[in-house]
């Protein structure tokens, strides 16, 4: 699966300096992302996870290192990228499939194939109905999902999500992952997905990337052998709990597993 | 323009179905009951008002009672009425032409670092001057008559426009523009499409304010460079010590403003429903 990576990140280090101080986030990270692979990164929370994930989507600059995408550098790359917030950030005044369409009206006129491409995949995610309704109108699991509809319709080579499901209540996002799985299988995108949660990660993942320390870097690189599809018995095995506490491990014991 | 939207405290939450219900019923049924509290309202203080004039047996020459200014009203209508809509017409032309350059002072100001860094310190810095005591420089560039009445509306419309624009583009979510970033989304479309649409409940906000404030505006023009209008009315009923006029003048301006704040209101109800249905 990792014959040809999507994203090859090569000593990426990033140091934000003002007069006062210099602060160095992120230092030495190596790691790559094959294509239609899985992959979280976990860690503690200010440990530059998501600093990580900004710099791949080309927001912010690294200041050391270099990012390639699809074999190439990342300012070069004309490969597309889609982003998920932790909060859905829909357009209020738009509908659903408005809302969905966003990113292709960014590109230029809306077709009748992309149109019906948007409508697919809000069938995808159980909102067909809701298509004309606006996002008030969903509950807040439900205008997620709108938003994950809204990073696949540009066909994006890479869909990026910081922390999805971190304002969901647990049983939502148990739900949440499953249907993330679903999607990525049947999408069969290359995911990179920053996490807090542990259970989450090892659920999802083909691959863990713990970034620890100060400043963040690769701790630990852990592919995870599980079964595909993998369901909500999985989390009560004995080998997905061996995940589990490898990786809080080596997280540190102060975060507790959540 | 059925009443004034006073919010409510209480939310209804649940569900996407219990919501729509609850919505059905706040735009029917539900607003009835606080208009009629505010019309009660509104007759209970002018009984007071009433009443106090009469217990306190208060002369004419200190205060007026409601019912002999309504009086003095019906007794004149046609009166009243030229002169509010002379009041009206300048409030109109220096709230509208105050709040279109004001909206795009604040998206310039927002748009451009170096206007913002030139323009801004000063604008505040003007704005701290009393329109009042701009006024008399208008008379002398525009004489006496409209242009001067609405340059003092406009003066003072102006710049509530300007903050809330500016402040209504500052606060689109930072993941929005990073959003349009990633979509590598022109400049152009990421305004259109997100920002100057995200800030229009902030500038409705910002013309609810300025509404009332370009009908004292073009009142204190009508003092200064008046021949008409309700401000020059009052200014009359002063010299004549006809406190029965003034306070005629006071309810027709009262009226207005009102109107005039519900029509801007509504009209925000209308354009953006989205925005009613967030903020609930």
């Amino acid at each position: 699966m990792t014959t040809s990576p999507v994203i090859e990140l090569d000593a990426v280090g990033m140091t934000y300096r003002s007069r006062k101080e210099t602060n160095t986030v992120l230092d030495g990270c190596t790691l790559s992302v094959g294509r239609g692979e899985f992959v979280s990164i976990v860690g503690h929370s200010g440990g530059g996870k998501t600093t990580l994930l900004r710099i791949i989507s080309g927001l912010i600059h690294p200041t050391e290192g270099s990012v390639w995408v699809n074999g190439q550098h990342l300012d070069q790359s004309l490969s597309d990228m889609s982003m998920v917030f932790q909060k859905p950030v829909l357009l209020p005044w738009r509908n659903n499939l408005q809302n969905v369409l966003l990113p292709m009206e960014f590109r230029g006129r809306v077709t009748d194939t992309m149109r019906a491409y948007a409508m697919e995949l809000l069938e995808m995610t159980g909102l067909k109905d809701t298509a004309r309704r606006h996002p008030y109108e969903l509950s807040g699991g439900m205008q997620q999902r709108v938003a994950i509809c809204r990073a696949l319709v540009s066909h994006p080579d890479i869909m990026l999500m910081d922390e999805p499901f971190g304002a969901l209540d647990a049983m939502t996002r148990d739900s949440m992952n499953l249907e993330l799985q679903r999607i990525w299988s049947e999408t069969g995108r290359s995911i990179l997905f920053v996490t807090h949660s542990i259970p989450e990660a090892v659920f999802l993942s083909d691959r863990v990337v713990v970034i620890g320390g100060k400043p963040g870097r690769v701790v630990a690189d852990i592919a995870v052998d599980l079964p595909r599809p993998r369901t909500k018995a999985h989390r009560y095995t004995p080998e997905f709990y061996e995940y589990e506490q490898q990786i809080s491990e080596l997280i540190g014991a102060k975060e507790s597993i959540a | 323009m059925t009443d004034l939207h006073i919010p409510s405290p209480a939310k209804p939450h649940g569900g996407p179905a219990l919501r729509d219900n609850a919505r059905a019923r706040t735009s029917r049924g539900a607003h009835r009951g606080p208009l009629a509290i505010s019309i009660a309202g509104i007759a209970g203080l002018l009984a007071l008002w009433e009443l106090i004039v009469h217990t306190f047996d208060i002369p004419g020459y200190l205060l007026a009672g409601p019912w002999e200014a309504l009086a003095e009203i019906a007794a004149a209508p046609g009166f009243y009425w030229q002169h509010s809509l002379m009041t009206l017409e300048a409030s109109a032309l220096g709230f509208g032409a105050g709040g279109v350059l004001g909206v795009i002072c604040g998206a310039v100001i927002f748009y451009v670092p170096a206007i913002r860094h030139v323009l801004y310190p000063s604008l505040i810095a003007v704005n701290t001057i009393p329109k009042v005591a701009i006024a008399p420089l208008f008379i002398v560039w525009f004489g006496f008559g409209l242009e001067s009445k609405s340059f003092v509306a406009l003066s003072i419309a102006f710049f509530p426009l300007v903050i809330s624009t500016f402040d209504g583009l500052a606060s689109v979510p930072s993941e929005l523009r990073e959003l349009a970033r990633i979509n590598r989304a022109s400049k152009w479309n990421q305004m259109r499409k997100i920002e100057l649409i995200h800030c229009l409940p902030s500038i409705f906000t910002g013309m609810k304010i300025s509404i009332s404030m370009a009908v004292g505006g073009a009142v204190v023009g009508e003092f200064i460079a008046g021949n008409s209008g309700l401000g020059f009315v009052i200014l009359v009923a002063n010299s004549q010590v006809n406190l029965t006029s003034m306070f005629a003048a006071f309810i027709c301006l009262a009226v207005m403003s009102l109107a005039l704040f519900m029509v801007v209101d509504h009209l925000g109800r209308i354009l953006l429903p989205w925005n009613v249905a967030t903020s609930k």
